[in-house]
């Protein structure tokens, strides 16, 4: 009886809780949740380095929703990159948000359903930087030091990559696990020999504070990194008008992005991530904007997710098959590619890394 | 007499500050003279200049208010269901044989060890946070409040019995005030706890507003000074809540004959 | 009916005479509501009501756990939290131990030392963490220190009151007996504030491992706090419950051990007496 009586209390006051949470959600307007795997220099709001990036900045995805005061886009970077944005997306915290590749296949891997929109910032070089005197000169060196990436996010198994092509296994390394910000204070104190990634460490180097002393760039392109727009499976199948609407401001923002004339404007753009920008111009050089900012999902990207996926499993880092079977929804891309006729804009790459006759 | 208590007292004082007060000359002429790296001990004055910055430049009561926002809105959701969670195991025979080994069981995870677990299940945001915050209010005051209630006098117990008491009137007329003092020792933790799991949930879930953040920022940037005015917040928002829980027991239990 | 049924089990196990059987039925009782629990999250992690993403079904954590174990992998991460805290609580212990002893005989001392000390207790843990890794880096010296740290409050805490609370009455027959100052602390002083410097070995324990995981969640390449870490990063929430998991009896294990011991030391305190 007087448990009743006390479950019945608890179940009210469950309840109204409840109500009250509830009450608290259903907001009028619809607010579109995008996501962003990075943070800028500083917890920014900003990135750099992608047509995601861009779009941030430029406010592009805004702007394609100006005349609709009742859709309303809210950006949330993570300091914690692309794990992080997997944990939004299991809570449905995010409706859309860019990725890289070995998080969103993980995420994949594990259940959430997601489908890969777009590409963008593909083919991204992964840098090595070290201590100062830690007399390290070349990747074998590595072997039993400290070694500092993010675990889980796209440079994790890059990282791995060039290791197993020197002949190192990740466990041969001391492996820290630290943020972008993290690994700059350790490797600057020298609490870390070692750390991969890309331009804080160009910046850290431009300083003085450590030395870069191998990148992935004008290497063997199988060692970069991809990464894309996700979109959560729920919402795209409720709003396939916006998830259109978003795949077009993302392809515009991808089109600026890599149109040559704009690079200085691109750069200065990017720059509000507090990146210097010499830094970006690094980052970027030699290679064009239209190789590093393509949003297509050609063969080149798919054989490379799925390559991705593959050594994921085979290092272990993701536990089970990963079916990448419909999970790349091309449809809303070439849409906006053919409406925005930008069918021939971006040179598209076979499974093989050679250009395609269009 | 009077004097004499005014003069131990005086020296109580005289003693206590002279530690602190070496201390900090100590560390400005060691700051001074270059003995100490500026980078691991900055001076006294850049320590100052810091706060000020913080203060005046940066928005550190707004920082600060965010952090008691959450804390005490955890705090209070962590209050209310672990009052409520503990009289159902101290009221109810059947719950407490069912429940408290689990309850006793699950409480030895240690409080960060939730962490992974918070972030999957609420995500980025305020919820999260708040989430952890109540976790860690929770704990001690179930402990706490269950402690009290089983112990009430069986005779007040009886006493109830024979009153023909409904569960409600058990609860707030017999079980509640003989519980008080144990209730309030669970809330002077659950306020101590609730304040480390801020500071927590501001290091390890999402990027926000808050003091934990400012810290790990300033030692992200190697900015010592900017560490040392956050620390020194933590421990006197720390010290604050020690002071406002003292008081508050023994507002509590002014009823109570005094002890000693 | 199904709480009808649970109070018929209740009663029968409190109306025998045999403790045993008491402790037998409150045991089982006990174990319904996990297993029930599991079963629940069993069915529905099988069925797909419960989102993997959300909570990986317990046969995978299962597997997951049998997987560390026999690899090594978690008897090695447990070991190498286990020996930090070990080193840290130690050196923590003996130094609060000594702080609190110190502050309890004399008056002098705990004028000068415990507003300082008290100031510094404030500071949570985690608060001191940034800090120190500015100071020393995020070595083992930093983990030893934190650990340490949390020791070292509740034990000098605990001690300092323990001492304080030895009735002056008893001291007084030491002097009448002519005990000289260490025979005082010997035989009289220390004794009495044996069940508070328990609490202080108690909390303390409690508070380093807390802290151990706090340090290991924030600078580690090893450890169990790392295990939590490693699989919120990769998101493997299997992982993660089997190192909570293992967190969670560590703690028991030297929650109940202390248990034994203190009541091991009372027994024997009160047969010398």
């Amino acid at each position: 009886m007087k448990l009743i009586s006390l479950v019945r209390f608890a179940a009210g006051a469950a309840l109204a809780l409840g109500l009250l949470a509830s009450a608290s959600h259903a907001e009028e307007p619809l607010v579109i949740h995008v996501g962003y795997a990075a943070i800028g220099v500083d917890n920014r709001p900003f990135a750099e380095g992608t047509s995601a990036a861009t779009a941030r900045a430029g406010e592009y995805l805004e702007k394609e929703f100006a005349k609709d005061p009742n859709i309303k886009i809210e950006w949330t970077f993570f300091k914690g990159a692309g794990p992080a944005v997997n944990e939004a997306f299991a809570n449905d915290q995010l409706d859309f948000a860019y990725q890289g590749d070995l998080p969103s296949l993980i995420g994949r891997a594990t259940g959430l359903k997601t489908k890969y929109l777009l590409a963008s910032g593909t083919r991204k070089p992964l840098y090595l930087a070290v201590a100062k005197n830690s007399g390290i000169r070349k990747i074998e060196d590595l072997k039993g030091r400290k070694v500092a990436f993010q675990r889980g996010t796209n440079g994790h198994l890059s990282a791995i990559k060039v290791l197993e092509a020197h002949g190192l296994k990740e466990r041969d390394v001391q492996v820290i696990n630290l943020d972008s910000a993290g690994t700059v204070a350790a490797l600057t104190s020298k609490d870390i020999d070692a750390a991969f990634g890309d331009t804080q460490l160009i910046n850290l180097a431009a300083k003085g504070s450590a030395d870069v002393i191998y990148t992935t760039k004008g290497n063997d392109p199988r060692f970069g990194r991809n990464a894309g727009i996700i979109g959560r499976e729920a919402f795209i199948e409720a709003h396939p008008e916006i998830t259109q609407r978003i795949v077009d401001a993302f392809v515009k923002a991808a089109q600026w992005s890599s149109d040559e004339p704009n690079r200085a404007a691109l750069f200065e753009l990017w720059h509000k991530s507090g990146t210097p920008i010499p830094i970006i111009e690094e980052y970027f050089s030699n290679d064009t904007l239209a190789y590093r900012n393509s949003p297509l999902i050609d063969g080149l990207l798919v054989s490379q997710y799925t390559e991705q996926a593959a050594k994921g499993k085979e290092y272990g880092l993701i536990r089970r098959d990963v079916d990448l079977e419909g999970w790349f929804e091309p449809k809303y891309l070439n849409d906006a590619l053919e409406r925005l006729n930008l069918k021939s804009f971006w040179q598209p790459y076979g499974a093989d890394g050679k250009p395609l006759a269009s | 007499m009077t004097a004499a208590i005014a003069s131990t007292r005086l020296i109580r004082f005289r003693r206590g500050v002279t530690l602190p007060i070496l201390l900090l000359i100590a560390w400005e002429v060691s700051s001074r003279i270059g003995l100490a790296d500026p980078r691991f001990l900055p001076s006294l004055e850049d320590v100052a200049i810091t706060a000020k910055r913080e203060l005046v430049d940066h928005d550190l009561i707004g920082e600060l208010a965010f952090s008691l926002m959450r804390n005490i809105a955890g705090f209070l959701i962590g209050c209310v269901a672990g009052v409520a969670f503990a009289s159902l195991l101290a009221l109810s025979r059947t719950a407490d044989v069912l429940i408290t080994p689990t309850f006793n069981g699950l409480k030895q995870i240690s409080l960060l060890a939730w962490i992974p677990l918070i972030s999957v299940w609420f995500g980025f945001g305020e919820q999260a946070k708040i989430a952890f915050v109540a976790l860690a209010a929770f704990i001690p005051i179930v402990l706490n409040t269950y402690e009290g209630m089983r112990n009430a006098p069986a005779d007040l117990v009886e006493v109830g019995r024979a009153l023909r008491f409904n569960a409600r009137q058990r609860i707030l007329r017999i079980f509640l005030p003989a519980a008080m003092p144990s209730i309030a020792t669970g809330v002077h933790l659950g306020l101590i706890y609730s304040w480390l799991a801020t500071v927590g949930a501001e290091y390890f879930l999402s990027v926000g507003p808050g003091i934990g953040g400012l810290v790990i920022a300033g030692r992200e940037r190697f900015d010592m000074a900017l560490v040392m005015v956050g620390v020194l917040i933590l421990g006197l928002v720390g010290f604050l809540f020690n002071r406002f829980a003292y008081a508050l027991e023994s507002y509590l239990l002014r009823w109570r004959p005094q002890q000693e | 009916m199904v709480t009808a049924f649970f109070e018929t089990v209740i009663r029968a196990g409190e109306g025998t005479p045999s403790p045993w059987r008491k402790a037998l039925a409150l045991g089982v009782a006990g174990a319904i509501f996990p297993a029930v629990l599991l079963l629940l999250w069993w069915v529905a992690s099988d069925r797909g009501w419960l989102a993997e993403q959300i909570l990986p079904s317990p046969v995978y954590v299962y597997e997951t756990a049998r997987d560390m174990i026999t690899s090594g992998e978690l008897p090695y991460h447990a070991g190498v939290s286990l020996r930090r805290v070990v080193t840290g609580f130690a050196f923590g212990a003996v130094a609060g131990l000594g702080l609190g002893v110190a502050m309890g005989l004399s008056r002098r001392v705990e004028e000068y030392v415990k507003p300082l000390f008290l100031a510094f207790a404030q500071i949570p843990t985690l608060g001191w963490i940034p800090l120190l890794m500015l100071l020393v880096g995020i070595d083992e010296a930093l983990k030893i220190i934190i650990i340490a740290k949390g020791a070292l409050v509740p034990m000098a805490v605990n001690t300092h009151a323990g001492i304080r609370g030895v009735s002056p009455k008893y001291i007084e027959v030491g002097r009448a007996l002519k005990f000289s100052d260490w025979q005082t602390l010997r035989f009289i002083v220390l004794p009495g504030a044996i069940p508070s410097i328990f609490t202080g070995i108690r909390y303390g324990l409690t508070h380093s491992w807390t802290s151990l995981v706090g340090v290991e969640l924030l600078a580690s390449s090893e450890g169990l706090g790392y295990l939590l870490v490693w699989g919120r990063q990769m998101f493997w929430l299997d992982t993660v419950i089997v190192a909570m998991i293992v967190i969670g009896l560590v703690g028991f294990v030297m929650d109940k051990g202390l248990d034994r011991s203190e009541i091991l030391i009372q027994r024997w305190k009160r047969e010398e007496i």
